[in-house]
């Protein structure tokens, strides 16, 4: 199969004297899901947007699926990815839910008979399905980011990028939207990738793969347990172990390996008794 | 410099269409200590502390401030006096930046309350330093930084003008840990300094790392009032009613208790929960 992104030897930089991308290597698996996490400006949003063919590279190759991304293919990349960014309020353009979600299937060129279907389709997989005739702006944030998700699984790309996607958001919020994207990964399967820029480490154990991106430099990739086994190297570079990971350090006796917090809770079970 | 609210009502709209956003507050926020407002969306902490700088003036009763008195009654003129006191920095302060670099940008503030370019600068400096951010960093674009560094910037924007009442709505919202962690340091030291500090947070470990005093609001209106460790060992029943989580750790411990655990007080903190797990382990061995 295909590899859904593919990049090699990238650079790019944003002025003369700070290479930030200084051949960067890294391919993703269509139909995984992985976090992209590092701290605030390491890097990990540049990516996505030189992926998106919104920045270019000043040298190596990007390829979507299996074509080369440059002037020529941009358009035909960027229909295949979609894209939910921070600020939830920046998002909308329709005057109802209903509307903005049909406001990407109108620059399609949908035919408006074949779009309540897909509309209604979109919002129930994100459970907003009875939120269609609201104005977006009385909808609270988690709602809103749902929306926007919405918006862009009516478009049915193979790619979603959702760049700090929780990052405004309350706890309720935050957790709205991570429920969905399971939810969505348990639907889709192989069908979708879902690329999850984030430094909530929480939030990163949800998925397939951890790639630790730190000054352009990819610094770990792996399975969420391998990732978070290095501790010390994650923290190095300003990040945090998830919840469950600083309790585990904490605790006399402890697991040898990375638990989520159910698989801790599970474990201290008998500890108790 | 302590802020008193009394009877404070405030309605979006007025007569028969009316919107009631706060509800009779009668609270007292102390001075020189930090206060965390706490509240699920929508239920009036922003609209509270645009009360404490006249932002919003009161539709009845009256905000004191230090020897200032806002009320519905209060002359736009008059605000300038209370603005001299009160720094707001509100959510992703970053979006207002504005000036060709940091510093210009920093001594904006300074110079607009009729500060002298050398003054103006020195209070920037000051500012940028307190913050954290570099002096490399200073003459710079604020939008060749990244996101946690404009944020600084915007921060310091508002110390530049050395108030000495900082109201901060959500500063953390999508710093990454590294970040989160220098905030928590900066509004220690502001602490330090004798600032009285007014945060609004929805990440109940942030609350509890550096909050001396809560005001939990609900429906317009303040619903609790007391230090943090007294408010997150409320019953839990309290906490669903006005749609608030306890801090991780204290979830955590929820957990344990569901499974049978007992835990002589509640812990709140990462390491008063590893201990008081340690502990019981210890017991059943």
């Amino acid at each position: 199969m295909e590899k859904a992104i593919t990049i090699k030897n990238l650079k790019y930089q944003y002025d003369q004297n700070q290479p930030l991308f200084d051949g960067l290597n890294l391919n993703i698996e269509q139909g995984q899901w992985v976090a992209l996490v590092g701290h605030n400006g390491s890097g990990k949003s540049t990516l996505a947007k030189l992926i998106l063919g919104l920045l270019v590279a000043d040298e190596g190759e990007i390829a979507v699926l299996g074509q080369t991304l440059s002037e020529d293919s941009v358009d035909e990349i960027r229909s295949q990815i979609g894209m939910v960014f921070q600020n939830p309020d920046n998002q909308f353009v329709g005057a109802t839910v209903a509307d903005d979600v049909a406001f990407g299937l109108e620059n399609l060129e949908v035919p408006s008979e074949a779009m309540p279907a897909k509309i209604q389709a979109a919002l129930e997989v994100v459970g907003m399905e009875e939120f269609t005739d609201r104005e977006p702006h009385h909808l609270s944030g988690g709602q809103k980011q749902r929306v926007a998700l919405a918006s862009v699984l009516a478009l049915e790309p193979k790619i979603i990028i959702l760049d700090e996607a929780t990052a405004m958001l309350d706890p309720d919020g935050r957790q709205m939207v991570q429920a969905t994207l399971k939810k969505l990964k348990q639907l889709y399967g192989s069908e979708l990738t879902l690329i999850t820029i984030t430094h909530d480490m929480d939030e990163a154990s949800l998925a397939d793969r951890v790639v630790v991106v730190n000054d352009g430099q990819l610094v770990m990739d792996g399975q969420p347990n391998q990732v978070f086994a290095q501790g010390a190297t994650l923290a190095k570079i300003g990040l945090e172990l998830p919840f469950s990971m600083q309790l585990i350090q904490r605790l006399d006796p402890r697991p040898q390996n990375y638990m989520n917090q159910q698989e801790l809770l599970a474990w201290l079970s008998p500890l108790n008794k | 410099m302590a802020i008193t609210f009394e009877q404070v009502n405030f309605s979006y709209g007025q007569g028969s269409l009316a919107q009631p956003i706060l509800k009779d507050i009668s609270t007292t926020i102390p001075s020189g200590k930090i206060t965390a407002i706490i509240g699920q969306t929508g239920s009036g902490k922003s609209t509270l502390v645009q009360h404490i700088n006249g932002l919003l003036k009161p539709t009845n009763g009256k905000v004191i401030v230090n020897d200032f008195e806002l009320s519905s009654q209060t002359k736009e003129k008059q605000l300038t006096a209370l603005r001299a006191q009160v720094g707001m920095v509100f959510q992703f302060p970053e979006s207002q930046l504005f000036a060709n670099t940091v510093l210009e940008d920093v001594m904006y503030g300074p110079l607009n309350f009729g500060k002298d370019r050398l003054a103006a600068k020195e209070a920037a400096q000051a500012a940028l330093t307190m913050v954290g951010l570099p002096s490399q960093h200073w003459d710079k674009s604020p939008f060749a930084l990244s996101g946690g560094q404009m944020r600084r910037v915007a921060i310091a924007g508002t110390l530049a003008l050395n108030p000495p009442i900082i109201v901060l709505d959500e500063p953390a919202a999508g710093l990454d840990p590294l970040g989160q962690a220098e905030l928590v340091e900066l509004m220690l030291g502001l602490k330090k300094q004798g600032k009285t500090v007014v945060l609004i947070s929805h990440q109940m470990d942030q609350v509890m790392a550096v909050a001396d005093w809560t005001l939990v609001m609900h429906q317009g209106q303040v619903v609790a009032a007391e230090s943090p460790k007294t408010l997150f060992n409320r019953p839990l029943s309290w906490f669903k009613e006005v749609h608030l989580d306890l801090p991780t750790a204290g979830q955590f411990a929820q957990q344990l208790v569901a499974q049978g655990w007992q835990f002589k007080e509640r812990p709140l903190t990462l390491e008063q929960l590893a201990q008081a797990i340690n502990q019981e382990v210890a017991i059943h061995e």
